[in-house]
């Protein structure tokens, strides 16, 4: 019986031992680390792991900003933060209600978790739909994970974490609540999914690429050094504003022209993808999604009421 | 068997063996099943001239775009079937497009499931060319509650048709949308409310297309069709309640 048992156990390790989200945090500023995912889609081989998530270690403790799409991906954060510091997590900011970024927050239990209170209210209504969705994509990985939500309400302003001074910012144009988070000791902005770099940028809840555009030029103003997007890698140039505006002016215009045209959603779908863009993942796949949320509002645009 | 009625037996069976249907491109368990109800004994053929074009994934269940275009087939559409073949409900539309309308139509559907998605277009000779294609969803968008009943002063927009014409270089392009709830009887207990019937004419009045729409068709209608001439057109929908709407497009 107990050789038997030895056996299972063996032999279902390998499987537990895949399941593992091997997190390492990437220093991208003095106290200021980032974990990379993968600009790929979600997938049962990578567990959701396509997001940047990351913290801060100041004097007063450790802020970690968003906590990524699982339980298990909450507690390997957790356990990688411990590596680098002694110094207690001691606030939890999310920067938007997707589950990508904000069903971690259960290995955080013991945290305060801050949010716009906008982001409280999505990920109220939409959070377990959208968890269950993330269960359906990448399987096992979700095992345990459930909504928690933010018990602070954050407002716009500066928040003090010993030498740190966060300034946070609200905005709108991806999720409907966005915070981005300007680190004005270090020069690093967290923009949250205000910001994709070389991953085509999703729009579920976008209220308009025109409001999105104007949105990112106010907080490409800011005196930021760092970027850190809410998916893609970490960049110290305007690169990913450049490529953002220049990608959501496109698919604007695209969407525009299209409905001007009387095109269906199908012929807007097979339009091609311009060739500047080829560095970025997963664009025909995001035109797709973008065109279902966002082309009623521009076909609506060009057509009169007709009924007599 | 004496040679009259062996003589019968060939004939009426003649136009099921003249034609070979050819594989199915997109095998699904209902096919036989819905091909016996709506095709019934007629000779039919799978046909790539006929294209079936949705999104590889439906991502929104409850609006998913279809596209039909039968115009590359030889002689005269008499009539398009469509249907999602494993819908709780299958049938989407049933067109029928005179000699001023191209045998092309876009129309925005709900899939509750991954499913084929068909269309059986006969032609003058009598045959049924079948178009195919796949969708994959995660679905529930039969079962999914109205968008439009949670909208406040929707009963006053019943009926109600924006419209628009596109010109092309050989046709000219109208489009539709039409505020309906389209209720399946599927959601919450609330039963079948639905546009069936919708009818395009001349200024003359004269019938230009017919389409009869099921509930498989999504709530505020999305229509497209494809119009040789770029001339004034009526457009008249009764809905299963018996409510009539009219527009007029210049
Ligand atoms: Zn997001």
């Amino acid at each position: 019986m107990r050789a038997l048992l030895l056996v299972m156990l063996v032999v279902s390790l390998p499987s537990q031992a895949d399941l593992e989200y091997r997190l390492a945090p990437r220093q991208v500023a003095p106290d200021t680390y980032v974990f990379e995912g993968s600009t790929e889609n979600f997938s049962r081989a990578n567990g959701g792991n396509i997001v940047n998530t990351g913290f801060i270690v100041t004097e007063a403790g450790v802020v970690v900003i968003d906590t990524g799409p699982s339980l298990r991906y909450g507690r390997a954060m957790r356990q990688a933060i411990g590596l680098v510091t002694d110094k207690p997590v001691v606030q939890v900011l999310l920067t938007h209600h997707h589950p990508d970024h904000a069903l971690g927050s259960q290995a955080f239990a013991d945290v305060p978790i801050a949010a716009l209170s906008a982001t409280r209210e999505l990920l109220g209504e939409e959070g377990d739909a959208l968890a269950e969705n993330l269960y359906r994509l990448v399987g096992d990985w979700m095992r345990g994970t459930q909504v928690r939500l933010p018990d602070q309400a954050l407002e716009p302003g500066v928040r003090v974490f010993g030498s740190h001074s966060l300034r946070l910012m609200a905005f709108s144009g991806h999720s409907g609540a966005d915070l981005a988070i300007l680190d004005e000791r270090t020069g690093v902005l967290f923009a949250g999914d205000l910001l994709f770099y070389q991953r085509a940028l999703t729009t579920p809840h976008s209220p308009g690429l025109a409001v999105w555009r104007k949105q990112l030029e106010q907080l490409q103003a800011t005196p930021w050094q760092v970027l850190v997007a809410g998916h893609g890698p970490v960049a110290r140039d305007a690169k990913p504003f450049v490529q953002m505006l220049d990608y959501l002016g496109w698919l604007d215009g695209l969407l525009r022209e299209s409905a001007q045209a009387g095109l269906e959603m199908n012929e807007v779908i097979a339009t091609p993808i311009p060739p500047r863009f080829a560095a970025i993942s997963l664009t025909r796949y995001e035109l797709i999604r973008s065109v279902s949320h966002l082309y009623p509002q521009y076909e609506q645009a060009v057509m009169a009421r007709v009924d007599r | 068997m004496g040679r009259v009625p062996l003589l019968l037996a060939m004939l009426l069976c003649a136009p099921a063996f003249a034609v070979d249907p050819g594989p199915d491109p997109v095998p699904s368990v209902m096919w036989e099943f819905y091909r016996q109800q709506w095709l019934m004994d007629a000779p039919y053929q799978f046909d790539a001239r006929v294209r079936v074009i949705a999104p590889p994934f439906a991502e929104d269940a409850r609006q998913v775009p279809l596209q039909v275009d039968a115009r590359a087939l030889p002689g005269t559409v008499q009539r398009i079937l469509v249907w999602a073949e494993l819908n709780p409900l299958p049938k989407i539309v049933d067109f029928q497009p005179g000699p001023q309308v191209l045998p092309w139509l876009a129309v925005r559907i709900r899939i509750e499931q991954a499913t084929a998605l068909r269309a059986a277009v006969l032609t003058d000779d009598g045959i049924w060319h079948v178009g195919s294609t796949l969708i994959d969803a995660a679905g529930g968008g039969c079962t999914a509650p109205s968008v439009v009943r949670s909208e406040a002063g929707w009963e006053e927009r019943l009926g109600q048709v924006l419209g628009a014409r596109f010109p092309r270089e050989d046709f000219s392009r109208l489009r539709l949308e039409v505020s309906h709830p389209m209720d399946n009887g599927l959601v919450g207990g609330v039963p079948e409310f639905y546009i069936e019937h919708a009818e395009l004419r001349d200024a003359q009045g004269q019938v230009l297309a017919t389409l009869e729409l099921f509930p498989a068709v999504s709530e505020n209608p999305n229509l497209s069709f494809d119009l040789r001439r770029a001339e004034a057109l009526r457009l008249s929908l009764r809905d299963n309640n018996g409510n009539t709407f009219d527009a007029a497009i210049d």
